[in-house]
């Protein structure tokens, strides 16, 4: 067995909408999920069912801020309950 | 003999003068709730149009024959079966969505029968409560008789017993304007802002398109319930004249807190209903058309007879009749599992032409998310078109966080509302919800579905057992009431175009 002392990942449930997805949704993420898998996992639910896929970079933002794609949830801050936009890069 | 004039006016103003216990203990503060307002004030609450028992007793016999003569004689007709699906919709959305509440109307008249501040609105409000029974028994004696050709009727009683995110979206205004209310406020609100105004947007302009539709009984039956509320919803006015003379910051918050909340409701009863459910060929007006003219006009004249301002809120909510029923029924549509009723897109090529006459920014908000739909219906890829996840519902009014804006950076875009209070964050589909609830927030007492989600109230934790939560067996769940026909007049994806990313 391999001993860890890094904490398991925890569930964050957020508000989420994709680019101009018409409603904002309940998606849930972990603390290890970095800001590019939480991109896709909020874009699951709109891209390609309501929203247009576009071939084009996905960036997120949370707090008036867009987050660098390799950080993790648990880096970012994003806690649970917070509002995460996430939308195609201009 | 006396003629009416000569008694009336003193048998609707018979009071009692209590000597065992004081005023306070037979009119306490949290059930009148006179306020600020001199007790002797309420002796000018004075009723437009006064009725006596013999009259109402004889005038609703009348009603009653009349709609249930029409109702017997339809009976032994197709009627029914020629309806449009769609159209059925809008009759089972009103149903579930609308019976019981009338139910909880009877005690809301009566608490204001017992709490009212003048004999005369109590006896009025007696009236009010008979009516009441009246149109509960006859909207779920009408739907009762079509339960054996479609169970999803059966949701006329069932609906509002239910944790269904609609009904909880329901009970949570009338909850409020009803059952917390103390009988001052409850005036206002119920019949003044919602009886006065909105029932019109239901009873009025769903009436003229049932007509157009082709549905005799139910025009008939919400014409009937109709002319009752134009007499009791007039316990508003009186009421109001009274508390804007002695407590105009109350009297303004209180229109202005239910105009806004009736809106939001009646958005997604009766704005999707009117431009959706109905069909195209038997739409008489738009939505907005019929707001402006039976809600807005008359709103803003009562604001003026009272020397009350306009709201806050003004634009957001003008704004809001462009945008908020058109997202509300793709929402509805594509969340149609967790519905009662089966939902029309109503969005074939006819409807889209006129959609995009009557709402110019149709198309750039809305069109390109249904032809999405549609290439995915097209390519018979129906799972990408059901959801996967829950929408966030407002804190505030319950209905989903799905009202885009034209913002300074030139898209529309739903815009996210929140506030943290209690160290807990809070979502709003609009800033006028949001201060609503910030304002009032200590009289709130409804989780949203979503809310009840995350607490761990739903178990399993995944959309079957959200579904199981709402009660929805599968023979009443909601799927496309037109056999997802509508799609076809899209054009298919262009060769090369990216349909579903999330599809196959």
């Amino acid at each position: 067995m391999i001993m860890t002392d890094a904490p398991a990942p925890r569930l964050v449930p957020v508000n989420a909408i994709f680019a101009d997805d018409i409603a904002e949704i309940l998606v849930a993420i972990t603390t290890a999920d970095t800001i590019a898998e939480v991109a896709g996992k909020v874009a699951h639910h709109s891209e390609g069912k309501r929203v247009r896929a576009r071939d084009a970079e996905k960036v997120v933002y949370h707090n008036d801020r867009i987050l660098a794609p390799d950080q993790t949830v648990a880096e970012a801050g994003i806690a649970p309950f917070d509002h995460v936009r996430v939308d195609y890069a201009d | 003999m006396l003629r009416r004039e000569e008694w009336q006016g003193i048998v609707r103003d018979v009071d009692w003068t209590p000597t065992y216990v004081d005023d306070d203990a037979l009119y306490p503060e949290w059930m009148s709730g006179g306020g600020k307002v001199p007790r002797e004030a309420w002796k000018r609450w004075e009723e437009s149009y006064k009725v006596s028992y013999p009259e109402y007793v004889a005038t609703q016999r009348e009603k009653e024959t009349s709609a249930y003569a029409v109702q017997a004689a339809l009976k032994r007709s197709k009627a029914f079966e020629t309806l449009d699906e769609g159209w059925k919709s809008s009759t089972k959305l009103h149903f579930g969505g609308v019976a019981l509440v009338e139910a909880a109307a009877i005690l809301a008249e009566l608490k204001m029968a017992r709490f009212g501040l003048s004999p005369a609105w109590r006896n009025m409000a007696v009236f009010g409560a008979l009516d009441e029974m009246r149109h509960t028994q006859i909207t779920l004696l009408f739907a009762h008789e079509f339960v054996s050709k479609d169970p999803q009727y059966d949701w006329a009683q069932k609906a509002l017993h239910t944790d269904d995110w609609v009904s909880i979206a329901l009970r949570n205004l009338f909850d409020s304007s009803m059952g917390g209310a103390n009988a001052v406020d409850m005036a206002i609100e119920l019949p003044l802002t919602i009886e006065t105004g909105f029932t019109n947007l239901q009873f009025v302009g769903l009436s003229a398109d049932a007509l157009e539709a082709g549905d005799v009984n139910f025009s008939n039956m919400i014409s009937s319930i109709q002319t009752d509320e134009a007499r009791h919803s007039q316990q508003g006015g009186p009421t109001l004249e009274i508390l804007a003379e002695h407590d105009p910051v109350r009297a303004q918050w209180t229109v202005d807190k239910y105009f806004w909340l009736s809106a939001r409701a009646f958005s997604a009863i009766t704005g999707t209903s009117m431009d959706y459910y109905t069909p195209v060929e038997n739409r008489r007006q738009s939505y907005r058309e019929f707001m402006e003219e039976w809600i807005i006009d008359q709103f803003m004249r009562t604001l003026k007879d009272y020397g009350l301002r306009r709201p806050w809120y003004w634009d957001e909510f003008m704004e809001g009749l462009d945008t908020w029923h058109h997202s509300l029924n793709l929402g509805l549509w594509f969340y149609r599992p967790t519905l009662w009723w089966k939902t029309a897109a109503g969005v074939d090529e006819a409807s889209r032409a006129w959609l995009n006459e009557k709402y110019p920014n149709w198309e750039t908000i809305y069109g390109d998310k249904w032809r999405v739909i549609a290439e995915n219906i097209n390519a018979g890829n129906i799972p990408a078109t059901l959801p996967e996840t829950l929408p966030w519902l407002c804190s505030m009014c319950h209905l989903p966080n799905c009202n885009p804006s034209y913002g300074r950076d030139g898209k529309w875009r739903v815009r996210n509302h929140s506030l943290r209070h209690d160290g807990m964050t809070y979502h709003f589909c609009t800033k006028a919800c949001r201060q609503i609830w910030w304002e009032d927030r200590d009289q709130l007492n409804h989780t949203t579905f979503v809310e009840r989600f995350l607490l761990g109230e739903i178990q399993p934790m995944d959309l079957s057992g959200a579904l199981g939560h709402m009660g929805l067996t599968p023979d009443v769940m909601g799927d496309d009431a037109h056999n997802y026909a509508w799609a076809k007049s899209f054009a298919p994806a262009a060769p090369g175009q990216t349909v579903p990313a999330g599809g196959e």
